[in-house]
């Protein structure tokens, strides 16, 4: 079938030959826009600044003897549901049969990370970015920009939301949004509910003394809260070096280390219980 | 082709079998043990297993001497707080090791397991105790 004709073929060419000119010009003429770079090279001087920002390395623990006092001393403002929630989790946990706000292995997420961890974590200082780097996947990670953006137009939740910060002489802002709806407001491992979305914390990260650390922590969680809840959550850190950080995944503590027949070093199931603690373990 | 599929089914039924395993996985509150009881075994280290989140021990032995040895199953903290609040190593006792162990037993009196409160290794006399905020104790440096 015959598609094109020999004219019809030059006209197009013209046409094609003539917008590109256009184009071309337009493009000449307009306003050069601002360049989307969100992560520009770091200059020395980047480099050089850190050195001004207080002294946040070593390990830091968190002091769980005060996270437990707290659940007494100040609950979260929850609302009438939250609340009726918790008062079962804690009937049932003192009856011995705790519930699994942590089940799956997934990350304890923000805020709960910050309320609840029992696992030590180390903080980062890079040209425009605080990393918080934990020992487990409770407390995996969370990247803190400080390079002066904003949070992103479209939302898009993660369990650790989107957190920006700046300096206030020698504490840290952090404004966070963009958590999961279904990542729990943990006040310990066997309460908390799902933040059912729209929640947002803000927190001032500041040395208490030489060896502590406090996130003051303002937590708004309209779901959930009846009115902003305030906590202060306290990390210590010890100089010796007792232990470095390693890796901990969460899921190997549900399987044993084998060697198979075929001689392969292999992962085999371990035997849990409903309330997540191994019952048996294969032998050898 | 056959073949194919039963190795397929095979692989398939493990992950199944993991999947399901691991909702009840993760760190747990450890209410499901009697903090208000202490108990004592003596026996032979059979294996310990130094994983997050939380690491085990089995050990088979018996509450009274003469009594027939059993299996237990020990649960403790994360190997990151045990080296903090309690000294303990990956090699703090091997296979075979002849130890004491003090712990609190599960509620649920049919299974032989509980949660560690001090290992002693008795051919050295080492103690490992696993409190996890122990390591809050100041000085502890």
């Amino acid at each position: 079938m015959k598609i094109c004709s020999p004219t019809i073929l030059k006209f197009v060419f013209v046409f094609i030959s003539a917008a590109a000119s256009v184009a071309s010009q337009t493009s000449a003429q307009a306003p050069k826009k601002t360049p989307s770079v969100i992560n520009p090279p770091p200059t020395a001087q980047d480099w050089a600044d850190l050195a001004k920002l207080p002294d946040w390395s070593g390990v830091w623990n968190p002091k769980i003897s005060d996270q437990d006092a707290q659940v007494k001393t100040n609950p979260p403002p929850w609302n009438e549901v939250a609340a009726k929630k918790i008062e079962a989790m804690f009937a049932e946990e003192k009856a011995g049969r705790p519930r699994l706000i942590f089940s799956n292995c997934l990350p304890e997420a923000h805020p709960s990370w910050m309320l609840v961890t029992h696992n030590a974590m180390e903080i980062l200082f890079t040209p425009g970015r605080v990393t918080m780097l934990g020992e487990s996947d409770g407390n995996r990670i969370r990247r803190i920009y400080t390079d002066g953006r904003g949070h992103p137009e479209v939302s898009d939740p993660t369990f650790h939301g989107h957190s920006v910060g700046h300096w206030e002489g020698e504490t840290l802002v952090v404004d966070t949004v963009d958590i999961l709806p279904q990542t729990p407001l943990a006040i310990s491992e066997a309460a908390g509910v799902p933040n059912n979305g729209e929640m947002r914390t803000i927190e001032r990260i500041y040395l208490a003394d030489k060896d502590t650390l406090h996130v003051d922590l303002e937590i708004f969680a309209p779901k959930i809260l009846t009115k902003p809840w305030k906590t202060t959550r306290i990390f210590f850190r010890q100089r010796a070096r007792k232990f470095d950080i390693v890796e901990g995944v969460c899921v190997q503590g549900d399987l044993a280390e084998r060697v198979n027949a075929e001689g392969d070093h292999v992962f085999v199931p371990v035997e849990k219980s409903a309330w997540g603690h191994t019952i048996s373990v294969p032998e050898k | 082709m056959r073949q194919f599929a039963q190795v397929f089914n095979i692989i398939a039924a493990f992950f199944v079998l993991i999947a399901g395993i691991s909702l009840v996985a993760a760190h747990h509150s450890t209410t499901m043990f009697d903090y208000s009881k202490t108990m004592t075994i003596t026996g032979t280290v059979v294996e310990l297993r130094w994983v997050n989140p939380h690491v085990t021990l089995a050990v088979n032995g018996s509450l009274n001497e003469g009594d027939a040895a059993t299996n237990w199953l020990m649960e403790m903290t994360s190997p990151g707080n045990l080296v903090r609040a309690g000294g303990w190593r990956r090699d703090a006792v091997k296979a075979g090791d002849k130890v004491e162990v003090v712990f609190f037993p599960l509620r649920d009196a049919e299974k032989k397991g509980g949660a560690l409160k001090k290992l002693t290794v008795l051919t050295t006399g080492e103690v490992f105790t696993a409190n996890i905020r122990e390591q809050e104790k100041p000085g502890l440096e």
